[in-house]
């Protein structure tokens, strides 16, 4: 089958062969080598890619029914491989494929486009959505069969959290119980809950119908295994697991932030659940400071207010910087790095075995990065601050089980931020960065805003070239605004500018070698016209 | 072609221009291509450095010496090539082959082969399934393991695909691709049914819009297939001994006077009787096929005019169609003569230059010499029979000006890279270059299977151009279903398309000559008996000029009106019976008038409730559950996907993204065409889904001619009519456009607008503000149907009818008028029948069609008057207007109340 497509084209390929030869030529004559190289547009020379991911793109035109056997392992050397996510929504509440239609034709489109797979997020209030144990895979695994069938690569997240972005909460019966044993959720000091992800304080405490949540993620993550058993591995090579809010790894500090609040405010402590409360007074009674462990700092400030409208975060004498202040803040932070690790640790052991990457997302909490307290990272769970490094710890658990890190935030740039200079994306990004590198944890980026324009590209791409830079990319998100005309074109070049950001010098003396051949062009297009 | 450094700049346009007209709807100025090509670029006058022709080339210029341009031509060859280029050509040919289907046994009577082939080279695919013995429906299921050729792939778990491989030996001659099945005659498979699908093109092959079928026992006469049996592909079962006599005629009269006779035969036939047969049917395929022409300029040294040098592997007399431009409008301009020899002047406009054959080798070339004054080189190529070729649906334009500069600025300053930069137009040529480089680079990732150093370097620019262009396409596809879920719609009118594009025919528009006549209004289900009344009409319908009729709903439906269908499949209703419909359908045939079906896609009433009580799961032959419904309706509680459009409320909206449903309704659609003989379809409240459903079952129904409904409420302030009705208006070309232009649209615009004009005396509402017709037909008259009032609007339901006594006036305007006009029963058989019948008339004696020319003469308070293809005259309004003298001379022909119309005599 494939023969006779290349067969009839060959007298095209002369064609362009040329084509692409002579400006070489042209330009190495005059001496202008230099510039040329320099102005090259830069796609192609990725020996890794050349020889895999591309090539199929020929054939996803011609076939969609490629048997899997036939596509060729993705092999990174080098080069960035890039996830383009799918819409939240791709499968809707109801089991079915949203739009099912435009998925198939930007998949193709993708594949064409070169990139490597796609991301698709699973969610637990979908999957099982009616009662514990009963779950149903089927809108997910036709979205797999797609995605395989075009033969693209598939990371798959498991959110175990809800979005009200996307309408999609958690479980029917996890809300039920929610509703008798509001504890489950996060809690602030003035007892507003946060619903859309279980509290991590019960994380082992057998809250859902007699099993504790890490259980349930467990069974989740069983039969996620067995469902796609025949895509594990395969077409399905990274796994994500859900952390927490918009399954992030922090506690969601940020509930009660008003969007329409120019300043994005420090956030509050989630420790007011009954369990929160319950182990914060065990550890304030181990450590011998019952009186500390009563319930969360005092002098903390409002959400939407800024660090020095309170005592806790000023930046010089804040309460932050007292004994009470890191008795709260290691205990606050140590607990997200322990929920962390108990579901990588989980994940770890459920896919260890299969050819999978597992990864985990932490978040940019870069607001106020240029404070000494570093508020809005405390309140979500980073004990980060002038004095402390607090992603060493977390980039030392995530190396423990050999997981990625995917770090969002790649397409911010320092510039136009609002809060008078002191949020540094650019900066905190930096500092993690070399956590990871310290203790070998791989990367994967990821971008923030759903509306990257051109400066956003910009940045990620210098962020990608870097030296020691992420492996893998996940581009957010599939959707309108994604094929949109004042998008789409964009990605498309930011897609090719990453292919390959230099021109192989061997490519351009080969020129002279064929310049008798063009002749062979007319009349060989001759033939062409009665083969086609 | 020494140089095909000049390719380049093509795909550089090529992808401009894609980007261009795909998102043309939404942005009105595109994505600036700067995007795509960012680095300065080398200068331009490499080129002439290295360029020049090659040996080969010159032996062929001096080889037509004595041709009557050889003057010219060797003062061209004298000089350097300032400027080269290769165009890609693209068109579209048709080759004819064969698929045949072979029945025979294999090594005992239990074994049979069935062998599906193809004569035209492709990549050919066997979609097929058995039916069971039965199996009630029309549904397929796979065959057993042992009957599936190696190489298959299932597809979802009702079909196989197989593909065809090339045969070692020749039928006649030729090579032929195919496939071949084994079958256990034990077995309980009643039929194998398949498609052949090309998946080069895409494109499916079935018979007569229906699965092949062959059957391979007879009770499936018995059973619910019968439909299939009678209609589906009727191979007919006969002695082998008659292979070669088929064979030797092997046409399709041949085999339909077989086809009546071995129905008879089959039934005769017993259930084991199995007995070989072989079968051809004759098939079209379109083929792309490449060409290029090859554009050079130079600059004669003696006269310092500007040459331009055409050279193309066109087979075939090609004719060039050019012209000169003095700046950037591109406004195309004949220059003086001398013209090059074998020129016409073409209507003032454009030049058309026959070009000489190449002498020995294939194509053909011609020269054209340019005064310096003019800008720009302006040509498309004409083929023979109306085929033309134009660059990326734009004329090839040749910045020869340009050119010019560039090449004096390169005597002047050789070396600086700088100075190029100077010239833009120079610039943009080449900053593609390198930005086509890099593509080029990177389909050399594309095609590994050449792994020769070499071949990989060598990468076709046409495989590029059509990644790019399948990648556009398909996010474009993408982003019009993503978008559909919300409420945007682009600002931009789209215009009809250009005149020398290539004329296409797309099925669903008709020929441009339709009167529509809509034959029933809200009362015609009263009498129980409309299809036989009507049948009475037929002929005089026809004789009035009508040559459409669009008939009323008719399946089975909760409203006696038939507008909330049940069962699709039962045609029995308040119009009739089935077999009364057919009857009628003939009789209109009869007449030469060709038939709508009204049919009813959107939403359809369900007849059981599900277990919450609910009414969504439906009966009769498509028994479909909830999952057919949308899941935005709460009231039907559906568990589709949510709408594509606007949701009716009264019965549960169908869900278009289902491929069940799709294949379900296609399949109905073309037993509709089959069984009752319908042309085309009138489509119901189009508004609720998505414009690309309606493509894809127009495609797989063909229809002759298809109008949608798409009805929405005008702009108004106040209370008032808004004058501008743009928004409104791009609305239903959105709509269309969502079709792909393949069905028409009701212009409930122009409707609108005569409502106000007539009803307030306000005729300056009938221009809008590029003096253009304000409706649909303003901006898209082929896609539109113009109409005074229908079964809604009008009749006994009078939802927004047509200002009283005025209807004559409306139909004044719209049979005088571009578009496709309807007029409503109720209209016809009124008073006003014999003015219809007059005006009617007019329209067909002056041969006034949907794209006809409107000049709007004046539009003012009391009166609307316009010039329709320079032949007819008209004003409506109780104002004055005789029509000025010259140049025509105009002879009234008809007067009515408040309106005249004339022609020019």
């Amino acid at each position: 089958m494939e023969v006779s497509v290349i067969g009839s084209s060959q007298a095209k390929i002369l064609k362009t062969g040329l084509a692409c030869r002579e400006p070489g030529l042209l330009s190495f004559k005059n001496g202008n080598d230099v510039f040329w190289r320099k102005s090259k547009v830069s796609f192609g020379q990725s020996s890794g890619l050349r020889n895999s991911g591309v090539r199929l793109t020929l054939k996803a035109v011609q076939t969609e029914a490629i048997e899997p056997q036939k596509i060729s392992r993705p092999q990174s050397r080098g080069g960035v491989r890039l996830y383009v996510g799918l819409p939240l929504d791709v499968v809707s509440n109801s089991n079915v494929v949203n739009h099912a239609r435009a998925i198939a034709v930007g998949l193709k489109a993708l594949k064409l486009l070169g990139v490597e797979g796609v991301e698709l997020p699973i969610w637990w209030g979908v999957v099982e959505k009616e009662a514990m144990g009963k779950y149903d895979w089927s809108g997910y695994l036709a979205v797999v069969e797609m995605v395989h069938k075009v033969g693209l690569k598939l990371h798959v997240s498991l959110c175990f959290h809800g979005s009200k972005h996307a309408k999609i909460p958690l479980p029917e019966w996890v809300r039920k119980i929610g509703e008798h044993n509001p504890s489950i959720f996060f809690t602030d000091h003035t007892g507003q809950q946060y619903k859309e992800c279980l509290s991590l304080a019960v994380d082992e405490v057998p809250v859902l119908e007699g099993k504790t949540p890490v259980q349930v993620y467990n069974d989740f993550c069983e039969s996620f295994k067995l469902s796609f058993s025949s895509f594990i591995g395969s077409t399905i090579n990274g796994i994500s697991m859900g952390l927490g809010p918009d399954g992030d790894l922090r506690y969601p500090s940020h509930q009660g932030i008003s969007r329409r609040s120019k300043v994005p405010g420090v956030g509050e402590f989630q420790c007011y659940d009954k369990s929160m409360l319950a182990l914060l007074k065990e550890h304030g009674e181990t450590t011998g400071n019952p009186l500390w462990a009563l319930g969360g700092p005092h002098d903390a400030p409002a959400y939407d207010a800024s660090p020095s409208s309170n005592g806790f975060f000023k930046d010089h004498g804040g309460s932050w910087e007292s004994p009470y202040g890191d008795f709260f803040l290691s205990w606050y932070s140590s607990l997200l790095v322990r929920h962390a690790d108990r579901l990588l640790s989980l994940a770890s052991s459920a896919f260890g075995d299969s050819e999978v990457a597992i990864s985990g997302k932490v978040p940019l909490v870069h607001q106020w990065y240029k404070t000494r307290s570093h508020p809005a990272e405390l309140t979500a769970g980073f004990y980060n601050t002038q004095n402390r490094d607090g992603y060493e710890a977390i980039a030392k658990m995530f190396a423990r089980h050999s997981c990625k890190m995917i770090l969002p935030g790649m397409d911010l740039t320092d510039e136009g931020r609002l809060q008078e200079g002191l949020s540094s994306p650019e900066l905190l990004l930096g500092q993690i960065l070399s956590a990871c590198k310290k203790h070998g944890v791989e990367v994967s980026g990821e971008n923030s805003s759903d509306t990257v324009a051109c400066g956003g590209f910009e940045q990620i791409r210098k962020h990608l070239l870097a030296e020691d830079a992420a492996h893998s990319f996940f581009y957010q998100r599939m959707g309108a605004y994604f094929f949109s005309p004042e998008h789409f074109p964009l990605f498309t070049q930011f897609v090719r500018s990453m292919k390959q950001p230099q021109m192989h010098t061997d490519d351009l003396p080969i020129v002279e070698e064929e310049a008798e051949e063009p002749m062979a062009v007319t009349s060989e297009s001759g033939i062409q016209m009665q083969t086609a | 072609m020494s140089s095909a450094f000049s390719t380049e700049p093509l795909l550089h346009h090529g992808f401009r221009e894609i980007s261009r007209s795909r998102f043309r709807s939404r942005t009105p100025t595109p994505p600036p291509p700067a995007s795509l090509s960012c680095a300065p670029k080398p200068s331009f006058r490499h080129a002439r450095r290295s360029c020049g022709f090659g040996p080969r080339r010159g032996g062929a210029l001096r080889a037509r010496a004595s041709s009557s341009g050889a003057a010219v031509v060797e003062a061209f060859e004298s000089t350097d090539v300032l400027f080269k280029e290769a165009f890609p050509l693209r068109r579209n040919e048709t080759v004819e082959g064969k698929i045949f289907v072979r029945f025979d046994q294999g090594k005992d009577e239990q074994n049979w082969h069935l062998t599906v082939g193809c004569t035209l080279a492709g990549k050919w695919i066997l979609h097929w399934g058995i039916s069971h013995v039965g199996d009630v429906g029309s549904e397929w299921d796979q065959p057993p393991a042992e009957m599936r050729p190696p190489g298959s792939i299932s597809i979802k778990d009702y079909a196989i695909e197989t593909p065809l491989q090339k045969s070692s030996t020749t039928m006649d001659g030729d090579e032929f691709y195919e496939v071949n099945i084994s079958i256990q005659s034990n077995t309980n498979i009643a039929a194998i049914n398949f498609v052949l699908k090309d998946e080069e093109s895409g494109s499916w092959y079935q018979h007569r819009g229906r699965d092949f079928k062959v059957p391979l026992m007879d009770s499936l006469q018995d059973d619910s297939n019968i439909v299939g049996a009678k209609r589906g592909f009727d191979l007919l079962p006969g002695a082998l001994g008659q292979l070669s006599n088929i064979l030797l005629k092997g046409e399709a009269s041949d085999y339909k006077d077989k086809k009546a006779s071995s129905d008879l035969e089959v039934s005769k036939q017993g259930v084991q009787c199995l007995q070989g047969f072989y079968e051809e049917l004759p098939i079209v395929k379109e083929v792309s096929v490449h060409n290029s022409v090859n554009v050079s300029v130079k600059i004669c040294p003696e006269t310092a005019k500007t040459l331009v040098y055409l050279e193309t592997d066109l087979p075939g007399d090609v004719t060039v169609h050019w012209g000169v431009c003095r700046d950037d409008s591109k406004m195309w301009e004949v220059p003086a003569a001398p013209y090059p020899p074998e020129t016409k002047i073409f209507k003032n406009k454009a030049l058309r230059t026959l070009l000489q054959p190449r002498g020995r080798e294939k194509g053909f070339w011609g020269l054209f010499a340019l005064d310096e004054e003019f800008v720009g080189f302006l040509f498309v190529l004409k083929l023979k029979e109306d085929v033309w070729l134009n660059c990326m649906g734009e004329d090839f334009y040749i910045p020869v000006s340009s050119i010019r500069s560039s090449s004096l600025l390169g005597q002047k300053e050789s070396n600086s890279m700088e100075t190029s930069g100077k010239t833009a137009e120079t610039n943009t040529e080449v900053s593609s270059t390198a930005y086509t480089d890099g593509i080029i680079n990177e389909i050399r990732n594309l095609v590994s299977d050449i792994s020769s150093e070499k071949n990989r370097k060598a990468k076709t620019k046409e495989a590029q151009e059509s990644i790019l262009q399948e990648i556009e396409k398909l996010a474009a596809e993408a982003y019009s279903i993503f978008r559909s879920a919300l409420p945007t719609f682009s600002e931009e009118a789209v215009l009809e398309p250009e005149v020398l594009k290539p004329p296409k025919i797309f099925s669903g528009t008709g020929t441009g000559f339709e009167i529509l006549c809509q034959g029933f209004n809200w009362e015609s289900h009263k009498p129980g008996r409309w299809y036989n009344e009507l049948k009475e009409k037929a002929s005089q319908l026809a004789s009035l000029g009508f040559t459409v009729v669009w008939l009323p709903p008719p399946t089975d439906s909760v409203s006696p009106e038939g507008y909330m269908p049940t069962d699709l499949y039962n045609l029995n209703s308040r119009y009739g019976t089935i077999d009364e419909l057919k009857d009628l359908v003939k009789k209109f045939h009869e007449v030469n008038i060709r038939v709508l079906g009204d049919v009813v896609l959107n939403h359809r009433c369900a007849q059981h409730k599900n277990q919450n009580g609910i009414w969504n799961i439906f009966g009769g032959r498509l028994n479909w559950d909830d999952r057919a419904v949308v899941a935005d309706d709460p009231h039907f509680q559906g568990r589709g996907n949510k709408s594509s459009g606007d949701n009716f409320h009264a019965a549960p909206n169908i869900d278009h993204s289902q491929d069940f449903v799709r294949k379900d309704l296609k399949e109905w659609l073309c037993w509709l065409r089959s069984e009752i003989g319908y042309d085309g379809w009138r489509l119901d409240f189009v508004r609720g889904f998505w414009g690309g459903y309606v493509k894809d079952y127009l495609d797989a129904t063909e229809p002759s001619f298809a109008v949608g409904e798409y009805w929405d409420s005008l702009s108004y302030t106040y209370g008032e009519m808004d004058h501008n009705q743009d928004a409104h208006r791009q609305r239903i070309v959105d709509w269309i456009n969502a079709t792909n232009g393949t069905a028409a649209a009701f212009d409930v615009t122009t409707k609108g607008v005569l409502h106000a004009a007539l009803e307030r005396c306000e005729y300056w509402r009938l221009s809008d503000q590029k003096g253009k017709p304000p409706g649909v037909v303003g901006w898209w008259p082929s896609r539109a149907v113009t109409f005074v009032e229908n079964h809604d609007t009008g009749s006994t339901q009078g939802h927004w009818r047509f200002p009283s006594g005025k209807e004559i006036q409306g139909y004044a305007y719209i049979l005088t008028h571009p578009g496709t006009p309807a007029v409503f029963y109720d209209h016809i058989f009124s008073h006003y029948q014999s003015e219809i019948a007059s005006l009617i008339s007019l329209r067909n004696r002056n041969k006034i069609h949907c794209r006809s020319t409107i000049k709007i003469t004046k539009a003012e308070r009391d009166v609307y008057a316009a010039i329709v293809d320079e032949k007819v005259a008209m004003k409506i309004g109780p104002g004055y207007y005789e029509p000025q003298s010259e140049p025509q001379k105009w002879s009234l022909v008809l007067e009515g109340r408040d309106y005249k119309v004339w022609e020019a005599s």
